[in-house]
């Protein structure tokens, strides 16, 4: 009689399902105009564009009234490109260094903040330390053009007052990629302890007094312990990072210059120039198309890897 | 697991570490204030150079010439109320967004998660948009750079672990009491993600300010283009021009003081908000 009583709970339950689909529909009625403006702007800048990728199966300039079907033929004339392999290359150095130079200086980083137990010096220091985040990269650009500049710099008057000759920084292939490395940290470094600060925090103190009673010292438990825990986060901003590894963009843009495009062409600046300046769409396109599917192969990649070893990916 | 600090035997390697630690953190912090002292500092004295850290006059004449020339005035003000506009329009649309994508049994759930998943995954890229834009007759319409700045994927997901958080009894409570999901919504959720809104509100208004390449790419009418556009010109040397009484060094200085000093006072108090917003998205990861 009772077990009854429960079926039917649950059937009551389960009809709402069953209702039929209007029915459901109109209970969420509103809910389909609260989307409808955010499906819209979607539709604008977001779908629509995709579809704009055929631009790059077409011959297209801004003089062709009717974009011609071409076929393959601009991502054959992208692949015997010297200068398209070039930024290729350049991209994968500059990001890959970026990479390995974010993740160990934010984790040693936050190490060192997590030592320190002075409440107000670390408060003063983590909000010193975050600042640079927000400036954008047109600004520090600016700060540092001058900054690095041959004539009046910062750095300059420093190697001159050892009486060392001036170095144009930000013109010399040997040291643009060097500059934008440390320029990326000095912006990066701070913000990106963040995640990993709310990290250390999470670690269980338990571990390390259990650590310290079997005669384990700092670096040890640092090593056996902090490390360990921190790892899932690190992984995850590891294959993050991997994925936006060929979007590198603005950071490039804003600190380049003629004069060393050939160490500092990334595929991002590549496709502006070939595109916006010279208005070769159809070729413009090709490339973009192109990082963007290596972009997808790597997110899907990555996201598999992260769920055999996390046991869930990190998009769904 | 509180330590005494002290030289005495046994402790000696730990108070070294940490002297190592507070110096060398200190000194980390310098490295970031130098390049902004110095911007600060040339913005007010025509004659510092080179190593010099402190103002030996100081001079507020190019300032004056910015809030005074409107070909300088004209741009701050497109960045202040394209900022304000991205904020208000983004805060609502993904608040809204973030409130569907959590209704599980609405019909269509699927459709919407994934129409928002798919703008993360993939784009059209830097050309098919332009075009696309450009075709639409969208170019010069300030609305072009607004609205894609102010609703993203990442955030929609944002907002929506936050409403996770809050407890499903609430929800259960007052759909007894009759509530349809609009209802919910304006008398539940939207007063608890205060924080949320807050975080997400600044994180929108910041990147609206730093805004620069939509600028570049769709807005070519001189009086639509925003402070961020006018400083680079001005670094690059042709935004400039009839104004030979000022040194161009102590303008390209002062542009980046306005551009960036008064976002560094109101920071402290909302420093807060900002971790807090990376937190809550990185406890999804």
């Amino acid at each position: 009689m009772k077990r009854t009583k429960e079926q039917k709970e649950q059937k009551l339950i389960l009809s709402n399902k069953d209702k039929p689909l209007l029915k459901r529909m109109y209970k969420y009625r509103y809910m389909y105009f609260m989307y409808l403006p955010v499906f819209l702007i979607f539709l604008v800048f977001n779908y629509i564009p995709m579809v704009g990728i055929l631009i790059s199966f077409t011959k297209y300039t801004p003089f062709t009234k009717v974009p011609q079907w071409v076929g393959l033929q601009n991502f054959k004339q992208l692949f015997v490109s010297d200068i398209f392999w070039r930024s290729v290359k350049n991209t994968l150095i500059i990001s890959s260094v970026n990479i390995v130079l974010s993740i160990t200086t934010c984790v040693g980083l936050a190490l060192l903040i997590d030592e320190i137990k002075t409440v107000w010096f670390r408060k003063v220091v983590q909000s010193i330390l975050y600042i640079p985040h927000f400036i954008s990269w047109v600004v520090v650009a600016s700060i540092f053009t001058m900054i690095l500049s041959p004539q009046e710099g910062f750095i300059n008057g420093i190697l001159q007052a050892f009486g060392q000759d001036p170095i144009y920084f930000l013109a010399d292939s040997d040291w643009w990629r060097v500059c934008l490395w440390i320029i990326e940290r000095w912006k990066g470094i701070g913000w990106g302890t963040i995640i990993y600060i709310a990290a250390l925090t999470a670690v269980d103190g338990a571990l390390h007094e259990a650590a310290t009673i079997d005669g384990a010292n700092r670096v040890q438990r640092i090593w056996h312990i902090t490390l360990p825990s921190i790892a899932p986060t690190i992984l995850v901003v590891f294959i993050m990072d991997i994925a936006k590894i060929l979007n590198i963009f603005e950071p490039v843009w804003v600190l380049q210059n003629d004069a060393v495009l050939a160490v500092s062409d990334v595929i991002g600046t590549y496709v502006y120039r070939i595109g916006i300046t010279n208005a070769q769409y159809g070729v413009s396109a090709a490339a973009g198309l192109f990082k963007s599917v290596i972009s997808v192969v790597l997110v899907t990649i990555v996201n598999n890897a992260s769920r055999k070893i996390k046991g869930e990916g990190i998009l769904s | 697991m509180t330590e005494k600090f002290s030289f005495k035997k046994g402790h000696r390697a730990r108070a070294a570490f940490l002297i190592f630690d507070y110096a060398f953190i200190v000194l980390l912090c310098v490295c970031m204030l130098v390049p902004l002292l110095k911007v600060l500092v040339d913005s007010v004295d025509p004659t510092s150079h080179g190593i010099q850290l402190w103002p030996k006059q100081i001079d507020f004449s190019a300032y004056k010439m910015i809030l005074g020339k409107s070909s300088l005035y004209q741009p701050l003000w497109v960045s202040i109320y394209t900022t304000i506009l991205a904020t208000v329009i983004g805060l609502t649309m993904v608040t809204l967004a973030g409130y569907v994508v959590l209704q599980r049994e609405m019909p269509g759930h699927k459709f919407i998660v994934s129409s928002i998943m798919l703008t993360m995954m993939f784009s059209g890229g830097l050309i098919p948009t332009y075009i696309t834009i450009k075709t639409m007759g969208l170019m010069n319409n300030v609305f072009t750079v607004i609205l894609p700045a102010s609703i993203s994927a990442y955030n929609i997901i944002l907002m929506k672990s936050f409403f996770e958080g809050i407890p499903g009894t609430l929800y259960e409570a007052a759909e007894l009491d009759g509530a349809s999901p609009m209802g919910i919504f304006a008398r539940i959720v939207l007063p608890l993600s205060k924080p949320a809104l807050a975080s997400i509100g600044l994180f929108i208004a910041v990147g609206m300010w730093n805004q620069y390449m939509n600028f570049v790419l769709y807005i070519t009418d001189a009086n639509k283009k925003n402070f961020q556009v006018k400083v680079r010109d001005l670094i690059l040397n042709d935004g400039l021009s009839g104004s030979i009484e000022l040194s161009e060094e102590l303008l390209k200085n002062a542009m980046v003081v306005i551009v960036v000093f008064p976002f560094l006072v109101i920071y402290p108090f909302l420093q807060k908000y900002f971790v807090k917003g990376v937190t809550l998205g990185a406890v999804k990861g």
